[in-house]
């Protein structure tokens, strides 16, 4: 039963009264207030919001509140308000400018990116380096960003401002009774003739309390790497304290005693030039080169005979060379010290090849030994080389330095006669050591300019930084004739001043360096160049970066007037006890301006392979009898031996160079400052071993003693297999002989497989071979290729670098390396021969394995990991061979990694998801894989630039950071191919060949890097494709590399070791 | 008097076991209380999983580069562990599948816990490929999927992708061929359940099983089709995983035999790792009656006949890499037995190639603790053939300079320990939850009109089979 009870409100429901049943059907009966809280009605009235519009608008509201409360990125691109003129957004500015820093001189062209400077190139405009750049030039753009830079003047070690300096070192100098600079050698006119007005003053005072004016140069040169030697020698020899200039590419012999000319040595980079020049063995003639050396240099392993030989007989070395060249030409024996009997046969067959080659061969000598160099001179005055391949009087301005100048000094700063020193470019503390730290302390006014807080900077009164070489204004004279400007292409990144704008201010010119500077080339340059207006050649030089001054050809007649047996007498008495220690300067810390440079840091020695340290180095023989170890690895690290030497004593690791002379040591130079290093830069200072003279001739060869220390020290090395394994088809090398005789197959003979026909067996060439599809890349459009003449690489490294900064590849620290996982995407392999791979050993590879079971079966293999006790050596450039049958592009599941139709094995690292599968499938191991995020990770922060905002700005704007866990590796440099594509398609032409260069191509002074286009016949790369000598790396696998290699020739008699 | 023939030895042993006795015996741990020793165990194998999930989070959150890998070297132990896994979970399918294919009633007492084990391990074979990514949370791109980047497809020639195809099926039809066969056994725990929770959770597992006639039926034909199935998958998912490396550049890589002695070395590691579960759980859950000496029998003989085959591989390699007179592949083997790595390639021949034969000795493949010793002795092999083949081979390739060596870091060590843990902790829940022997289908099996009943006396024939009242 349903209830029908009903209730009512009141009477007027029940009644249904018509105003309550009207009433009823309103929501709210009673009048609401509306207009009271929405204002005014005719607003309202006209709007149309409606309650769903309230609420949507209500919901957006909470919405957009939401969502603007999470964190959005700050992004700091500002745009320019006024563009300037010269700065195209995404497009590369090329500004010529000159890198010296005290040791290498460069002109190069910087590139700037929107107004950052982010690669630096040789500059192929001047004739002394051809476009020659190094490691250390390359990286030293890395340093610009160093955020460990001295970023305002310094007084006491507290921070100042330039006012408080200026004001007090305009008083300082004034009120000097004695000033000096110490100052690494001065290349630049100009700031040689503004350091000279400070000069002018110090006679004046001296003058005025009436002491004996010597006239002495207040400017006391001092290279950290002395010549003195060679200069002496020259100025008893000849008169001249100069450096001559050598002409490389003129000599057809090259004896070289310890002088590691294309890495360390002097004006290195202009040798290696015309060095590289005469190294093929398909020019006119290629050079014969000897080197008599103690450790295993970048140079000797280029040699076609090396001679390990101790320090104490290079003077024995040259006079037997000398006394062999004597007999010939008529001149008087000399006397020879003591010499071993096998180098004494070396020597002389240098010398019957000297001799062959008279007026074109040259004898260079590392020692700073004046006697040694006075014979040396002596030797290269009988054979005729002076005026041929030594121009003494065009001269090299590089190293002036005087070991007996600088001595003197400190003398005179002991006895307290020097009121203020200004050190510019020199780092003396470090260099010198403790007897400079002293003698600093006599002195009341120390004035430092260095760009960074180094050993001596740290103990100096003032220090007002220099800016970095990137953004000052500077003139060069490397060579007589030859000048070259520099000029900033950033504006100074911190409170920096230019040291040369700070004197002349100090001395009251009021003028800036740039207008002293352009000042300066209008007196003295412009009116030899024969132009109209100053602008012009100004405009000219600044672009070009070099001048050529024309030559006066005042070729003075030459006269040897040095005393050549009283130099050989006091040589033969050179003696050795105990170890011989040699040290020497490599490619990545050179004399250590550069030793904070990450990427130099994790630049593989070139001969060692070894990263982030130095170490002494040891014939593997000997380390064997004293019981260390000789393989370095992950988890084998290198035993600590103590050096001491000259009173000092250091810790090191030792490490086996094979071809080190036996009896020898030897230890890299530039390593260990002790201030204003980055964190995680490891090794020794070893300069405090060096001997000095009585008169204070530093001397890089000395008797030391070495001891075993408990303990071991893991050594990072990219490369810990020494040997090729009697691979003929990863390294190919033959004689000049053999080559001469033009029969390829003889020294490049064409892979064959076996393959049957009509039953019988028929050898075919591999290219028949084939289970694939080919890419459509032969002679269809463009084929990039690269083509690596293995006579003109040296090894030097200056690739690895370029490729490290063009291609934004992580500095991955020494732990990492050690584990095998530098991140390079260029490496430079180099393989020692054993005992067992005998040159020129070259025919199929089934042959040479048959050959090496027979003579030693499976116990051969393990002896071939040994490198021969003199080995000879191979430098193979290996990238990415942009495989047209990659490996790689098969195994990957998601297609990350795939071929272009232009011949590029490419890589999506969008795409990547880490699998690693086309890393082991790559039979040239190039591939290199994130293992951790290296732009964040803690265990980066210290080593990796890109963690640090600074440091990112020499990131390439146009290559991708890329993120942990994906694959990557050489990609031939693929922003610059599309760059020139596009280039070319605007102007409406093909793409010429050189062009387009890769990273590594454009580093490589030699030449033996190319890159272009395979496709095109006129191309070089084409040419080195179809060359005698191009061969392609384990070709036989089928993967049909788009890079080819050349073989190796050592310019040797086929049967001459 | 007649005479009956000699015929084979029962498969189930015992006079006193009856239908109901097979259901209470393998019934027991689900129905039972949990045991000391199995909380033991659990606490163990959850301590080391929870230290490999650890490891494995630790190497999500850093990278890759927490294992000890390197330029030269980029699979090791995360590739090593995968196809060491996958090796040992074809034991399981071999035995319920082929065996069942082939009407070899044995296997029935140890099908079912061979085929769990056999999913576990692919479940931790699954993992390697996953965590070995660089990166992993982009791991959905292997899948053909449908997508917006494009164009962009996966790339079928990489055996990494067929590999994804061959693990994901094999898992797939492993856990419904297994699933099935536990569904008449679910729903007997079902029926006997009192508890209402597990009532309804067993319930639920057995898909409303009646177990009248039809369903039998059904159940039957549906296992045969399963089998048909899953027989392919046994030789199909190893000759895969083989090919990652078969169709590689790699000397010691790069060869035909591989699929073959794969699958060979895969069934010789799957039925060691069954024999080293089964002799653990038959003494622990008293099993002995159902899986007996000559099961344990029969499975050392598979171990002769597959590592006889494995050793045949081996020196096939050697004679193949010598013969070829390709110096790369010479060199590698040369250098697997007297490289830096000797010692690996030394335990893998030992262990695999030397140990299967003393199982010709009868008295040996019959005695428990020999062949326990053995079934561990021939994983460990195993898992150092895996380490052989992909690490000998690849740190020594082509290019000498690249040359290097692999030293495993604590990550690396942490994470196939975690995945031992894990192993078991998924094994111990299976033992206490789930049935752990096919009971429906060992009663099948049961000699119930045997000589039992015909010598026995009417008192204990009674006393077995009281007459209610």
């Amino acid at each position: 039963m349903a209830n029908s009870t009903k209730y009512w409100k009141g009477l007027e429901q029940l009644n249904e009264d018509p105003q309550f049943v009207e009433a009823s059907k309103n929501e709210f009966p009673e009048h609401l207030p509306t207009d009271a809280f929405l204002g005014d009605q005719e607003v309202l009235e006209n709007s149309t919001t409606t309650r769903r519009d309230f609420l949507k608008f209500l919901g957006f509201g909470v919405a957009a509140a939401s969502l603007a409360a999470c964190e959005t990125p700050v992004t700091k691109a500002i745009p320019y308000l006024n563009k300037p003129e010269e700065i195209i957004p995404g497009q590369a500015n090329y500004y010529a400018s000159t890198f010296y820093d005290g040791h290498d001189y460069c002109p190069v062209l910087v590139k700037t990116r929107e107004g950052r400077p982010i690669f630096v190139k040789g500059n192929t405009s001047s004739s002394l380096t051809n476009g020659e750049i190094n490691a250390r030039v390359n990286a030293s753009v890395l340093s610009l960003y160093d955020n460990n830079r001295l970023k305002s003047p310094l007084i006491n070690g507290k921070e100042a401002s330039w006012s408080d300096i200026d004001s007090a070192l305009t008083k300082e100098i004034k009120g000097a009774k004695n000033l000096r600079v110490l100052s690494s050698t001065l290349m630049s006119p100009s700031t040689k003739e503004i350091l000279s007005s400070l000069s002018n003053k110090e006679q004046e005072i001296v003058a005025e309390e009436g002491t004996v004016v010597e006239n002495k140069n207040i400017i006391v040169e001092y290279d950290a790497i002395s010549y003195s030697g060679i200069l002496d020698a020259n100025n008893e020899s000849f008169g001249k304290r100069v450096i001559p200039t050598y002409n490389f590419a003129n000599a057809k012999t090259i004896v070289s005693i310890g002088a590691d000319f294309i890495s360390g040595w002097l004006d290195a980079m202009q040798y290696s030039t015309g060095y590289t020049n005469r190294r093929s063995p398909e020019g006119e003639w290629m050079s014969k080169h000897y080197q008599f050396e103690a450790n295993m240099s970048l140079t000797g392993t280029n040699a076609d005979v090396r001679v390990p030989v101790k320090p104490s007989e290079y003077g024995a070395v040259v006079a037997t060379i000398y006394n062999v060249v004597a007999a010939k030409v008529g001149g008087s024996q000399v006397k020879v010290g003591t010499i071993n009997k096998i180098v004494a046969a070396k020597a002389s067959s240098a010398a019957e090849s000297l001799l062959e080659n008279k007026g074109a061969s040259l004898v260079v000598c590392g020692s700073n030994d004046k006697n040694v160099q006075v014979l040396v001179n002596g030797l290269n005055n009988m054979l005729g080389n002076y005026g041929k391949t030594i121009d003494i009087n065009k001269t090299s301005h590089s190293k002036n330095g005087s070991d007996i100048a600088v001595a003197e000094l400190i003398k005179e700063m002991e006895s307290g006669k020097v009121d203020v020193l200004l050190i510019y470019g020199a780092d003396p503390v470090y260099t010198l050591g403790e007897k400079f730290e002293k003698a600093m302390e006599k002195v009341k006014t120390t004035v430092s300019f260095a760009t960074k807080l180094n050993d001596t900077a740290a103990k100096c009164k003032y220090v007002c930084p220099d800016n970095h070489w990137l953004e000052s204004w500077n003139d060069v004279n490397p060579v007589d004739g030859h000048y070259s400007l520099a000029q900033p292409t950033i504006s100074p990144l911190f409170d920096t001043r230019q040291a040369q704008e700070s004197i002349l201010k100090w001395t009251g010119n009021q003028s800036s360096y740039y207008n002293y500077l352009k000042g300066y080339w209008e007196k003295t340059l412009f009116p030899t160049s024969g132009s109209l207006m100053f602008s012009d050649f100004w405009n000219k030089t600044l672009h070009d970066g070099v001048y050529e001054a024309p030559t006066s050809e005042v070729v003075s007649e030459l006269s040897f007037m040095a005393d050549v047996n009283s130099a050989a007498e006091k040589v033969a008495k050179s003696t050795s006890a105990g170890v011989e220690l040699v040290l020497y300067i490599n490619e990545t810390a050179g004399n250590g301006n550069s030793s904070d440079n990450p990427i130099l840091q994790e630049l593989p020695d070139p001969v060692t392979k070894i990263t982030w340290d130095n170490y002494v180095t040891m014939n593997p023989s000997e380390m064997k009898e004293k019981g260390f170890n000789t393989i370095l690895g992950q988890e084998s690290p290198a035993n600590l031996v103590s050096v001491t030497a000259n009173g000092t004593t250091i810790e090191l690791p030792v490490v086996a160079q094979p071809g080190q002379a036996k009896g020898t040591i030897a230890i890299a130079l530039g390593y260990g400052k002790k201030v204003g290093k980055m964190t995680g830069v490891t090794g020794k200072n070893a300069f405090p071993l060096a001997g000095y003279d009585k008169n204070g001739v530093v001397s890089y060869y000395t008797n030391a003693e070495l001891n075993s220390i408990s303990g071991l020290y893991p050594i990072a090395a990219t490369q810990t297999h020494q040997t090729v394994m009697g691979r003929d088809s990863v390294v190919r090398e033959t004689t000049l002989d053999v080559f001469k005789k033009g029969n390829k197959n003889e020294y490049n003979p064409a892979h064959t497989l076996a393959a049957h026909e009509d039953g019988k067996s028929v050898q075919k060439e591999i290219q028949e071979f084939d289970l694939w599809n080919a890419h459509p890349v032969k002679e269809i459009g463009h084929r990039w290729g690269m083509s690596i003449d293995m006579n003109l690489c040296t090894g030097c490294g200056a690739c690895i670098t370029a490729c490290n900064i063009e291609n934004n590849i992580p500095v991955v620290g020494k732990d990492e390396v050690r584990r095998g996982r530098e991140m390079h995407w260029l490496r430079i392999d180099r393989y020692y021969s054993s005992e067992h791979e005998p040159l020129g050993a070259i025919g199929d590879t089934h042959k040479n394995t048959m050959e090496i079971s027979e003579k030693g079966g499976i116990a051969a293999y393990s002896e071939m990991e040994n490198p021969a006790d003199n080995p000879r050596v191979v430098h193979q450039p290996m990238m990415c061979q942009h495989c047209n049958h990659a490996g790689c592009e098969t195994v990957c599941p998601v297609a990350a990694t795939t071929h272009s139709n232009e011949g590029l094995n490419m890589m999506a690292y969008n795409r990547c998801i880490g699998t690693r599968y086309c890393a082991n499938n790559c039979a040239y191991k190039v591939r290199r894989f994130n293992w951790f995020n290296y732009i964040a990770y803690k265990k980066f922060t210290d080593v990796n630039p890109a963690q640090d905002d600074l440091g990112r700005m020499v990131l390439n704007p146009d290559v991708v950071v890329r993120a942990r866990g994906v694959m990557e590796k050489c990609s031939f440099c693929v922003q610059g191919i599309q760059a020139a594509k596009l280039q070319a398609k605007k102007e409406g032409r093909p793409v010429k060949d050189e062009e387009v260069q890769s990273a590594c191509s454009s580093a490589c002074g030699s030449g033996a890097i190319k890159f272009g286009d395979l496709n095109d016949k006129n191309s070089q790369v084409r040419a080195g494709m179809d060359n005698d000598r191009a061969y392609r790396v384990i070709e036989e696998v089928g993967q049909d590399p788009n890079v080819y290699y050349q073989v190796k020739v050592r310019n040797l008699k086929e049967n001459e070791a | 008097m007649h005479k009956e023939a000699a015929i084979r030895e029962p498969l189930v042993l015992g006079n006193d076991v009856t239908y109901s006795k097979i259901t209470n015996d393998v019934l027991a741990p689900i129905e039972g209380k949990t045991t000391k020793g199995w909380k033991i165990l659990m606490t163990i194998a959850s301590i080391v999983a929870l230290w490999g999930i650890g490891n494995i989070l630790y190497l999500l959150g850093v990278g890759i580069g927490s294992w000890g890998l390197n330029k030269t070297v980029g699979w090791a132990w995360d590739i090593t562990n995968f196809v060491w896994w996958v090796g040992i979970g074809h034991a399981g399918t071999l035995i319920s599948a082929v065996l069942l294919l082939f009407r070899q009633k044995w296997r029935m007492a140890i099908n079912r816990p061979a085929e769990a084990m056999t999913i576990f391990a692919v479940f931790m074979a699954g993992l390697f490929p996953m965590i070995h990514m660089g990166r992993i949370w982009m791991a959905y791109w292997v899948l053909p999927l449908p997508n917006q980047f494009g164009s962009l497809w996966v790339n079928f020639n990489s055996p990494l992708l067929w590999d994804v195809f061959a693990i994901s099926t094999y898992l797939s039809v492993s856990l419904v061929f297994w699933y099935i066969g536990l569904i008449p056994d679910f729903a007997t725990i079902r029926d006997r359940a009192k508890k209402p929770v597990p009532k309804l959770m067993y319930s639920l597992l057995s898909f409303g099983w009646t177990g009248n006639a039809k369903a039998w039926q059904r159940f039957e034909e549906v296992s045969l089709v399963l089998a048909g199935l899953a027989t392919p998958l046994v030789f199909s998912v190893h000759s895969i995983v083989s090919m990652d490396f078969a169709t590689s550049v790699i000397p010691g890589w790069h060869t035909t035999i591989f699929p073959p002695y794969f699958v060979a070395g895969a069934v010789f590691s799957g039925f060691a790792m069954v024999q080293t579960l089964m002799l653990i759980v038959r003494k622990v859950m008293h099993l002995e009656q159902y899986v007996t000496i000559k099961h344990i029998e029969y499975m050392n003989i598979i171990i002769i006949v597959t590592g006889s085959i494995v050793g045949v591989a081996y020196l096939t390699e050697l004679f193949v890499s010598w013969y070829s007179g390709v110096e790369y592949e010479s060199y590698a083997f040369i250098n697997r037995f007297s490289g830096p790595y000797w010692w690996s390639y030394w335990a893998m021949m030992t262990c695999n190639v030397v140990s299967p034969h003393l199982f010709w000795v009868k008295k040996w493949r019959t005695n428990l603790t020999f062949t326990f010793i053995m079934s561990i002795v021939v994983n460990i092999g195993m898992w150092f053939e895996r380490f052989v083949i992909i690490v000998t081979s690849v740190h020594r390739d082509y290019v000498p300079s690249s040359w290097s060596m692999f030293y495993p870091t604590w990550v690396d060590i942490g994470v196939f320990i975690g995945t031992l843990g894990l192993f078991s902790v998924f094994y111990l829940l299976f033992l206490r939850y789930f049935p752990v022997l096919a009971f429906n289908e060992v009663k099948t099996i049961l000699k119930s009109s045997g000589e039992k009943y015909k010598n026995m006396s009417d008192e204990d024939f009674h006393k077995l089979h009281p007459v209610k009242k």
